[in-house]
């Protein structure tokens, strides 16, 4: 009786070693992240706000992300082009807008010119507040 | 016994008579705390209004099938007392009609929209662009033309016309200057509008506007 009961207690200690052995440690997804080959932690393009598709009542939107310190971001619209070094991980500008639809897209040159260039398309529509 | 009870009969009644007054009566203060509530509720369906966008396929007068930039297909319904119609030139609109809007129109539509349909509030006819861009992959000094890969694979040839605004960056200051086509390389980045067009075959557009990222700057 207290043989077999000893046999069961075994089993399941062995059964306990096995699953933690086995366990998988998944990585943490950070998505808005990429781990560097070097060191530290290499911030991707992010773009906070506005978002995508919204409708404004003014000709002008502030525009904040983030990005790596020291890229070249290139903003292109229809009506307008700005370029900048990032000296801080956050960034923000003003962009004028044209009535009705505003295709941006946001392109970051990373500060290691051999890794590729990231980018963000956003449609913004300026309809005025009359509506 | 019966006295109690008749009187607890009447104490309900009348006290049932005061909450019932109470709801259906509403003091000017009410009324204005009334109004404060339904201009917050305005302002948050302001704030997350969105607008669909895309090329129309056909328009019956009371709906509009339209394709979306997915290619998706959106029903937009037109409602003869609450729809608006304008045109966008420029910096200004017209009033215009649902008759004026015809197959190939790049249309705005606000609204509510529901899977894939959209009850529209106002639709306005406006040109659409592509902003692009992408590595050249071939300058054509006879043609005018650059070809350029983006980072989908996409291939473009932009002719570079007299109307097309030229600039490049300035890789010391990182201002951006005007250029001529002589200064364009194979190699170069480039950042590109164009408007969609109908007419438009194999993706060769006429460039609006072209921006150059020498080369330089990546091997600086």
């Amino acid at each position: 009786m207290l043989g077999g009961f000893f046999g069961l207690t075994l089993i399941n200690k062995n059964k306990e070693t096995q699953l933690i052995k086995n366990k998988v440690i998944a990585p943490t997804i950070v998505p808005d992240k990429i781990l560097s080959t070097d060191s530290g932690i290499i911030q991707n393009l992010e773009i906070s706000s506005p978002q995508d598709g919204i409708v404004v009542d003014n000709g002008s939107v502030k525009i904040t992300g983030k990005m790596e310190i020291n890229s070249l971001i290139i903003i292109q619209t229809p009506i307008k082009d700005i370029s900048f070094k990032t000296k801080k991980a956050d960034f923000s500008f003003d962009l004028s807008l044209a009535l009705g639809e505003n295709v941006i897209k946001i392109v970051a040159y990373p500060s290691d010119k051999n890794q590729n260039p990231q980018e963000k398309d956003l449609k913004i529509y300026y309809l005025d507040s009359q509506l | 016994m019966k006295k109690i009870l008749l009187i607890l009969l009447i104490a309900g009644f009348i006290l049932f008579r005061q909450v019932s007054a109470q709801t259906v009566t509403t003091s000017p203060s009410d009324e204005k705390d009334i109004k404060v509530f339904k201009d917050k509720i305005a302002n948050v369906i302001k704030k997350n209004d969105k607008a669909l966008s895309g090329l129309v396929t056909s328009n019956d007068g009371s709906i509009i099938k339209l394709k979306g930039g997915d290619d998706d297909v959106f029903e937009v319904k037109l409602d003869g007392e609450l729809t608006k119609y304008f045109k966008i030139s420029g910096a200004s609109k017209k009033e215009i009609k649902a008759d004026d809007i015809s197959k190939d129109d790049y249309i705005i539509i606000t609204g509510i929209l529901t899977d894939k349909s959209i009850t529209a509030n106002s639709i306005f006819v406006d040109e659409s662009y592509i902003v692009g861009s992408g590595r050249i992959t071939e300058v054509d000094k006879d043609n005018y033309s650059v070809k350029v890969i983006n980072s989908a694979k996409e291939t473009f040839t932009l002719d570079v016309e007299t109307s097309t605004k030229q600039l490049i960056l300035n890789i010391k200051t990182l201002g951006i200057e005007q250029t001529g086509f002589s200064k364009i390389k194979e190699g170069d980045y480039t950042h590109f509008v164009v408007k969609r067009g109908i007419d438009v075959k194999d993706n060769k557009y006429p460039a609006q506007k072209i921006l150059v990222i020498p080369q330089e700057y990546f091997i600086k």
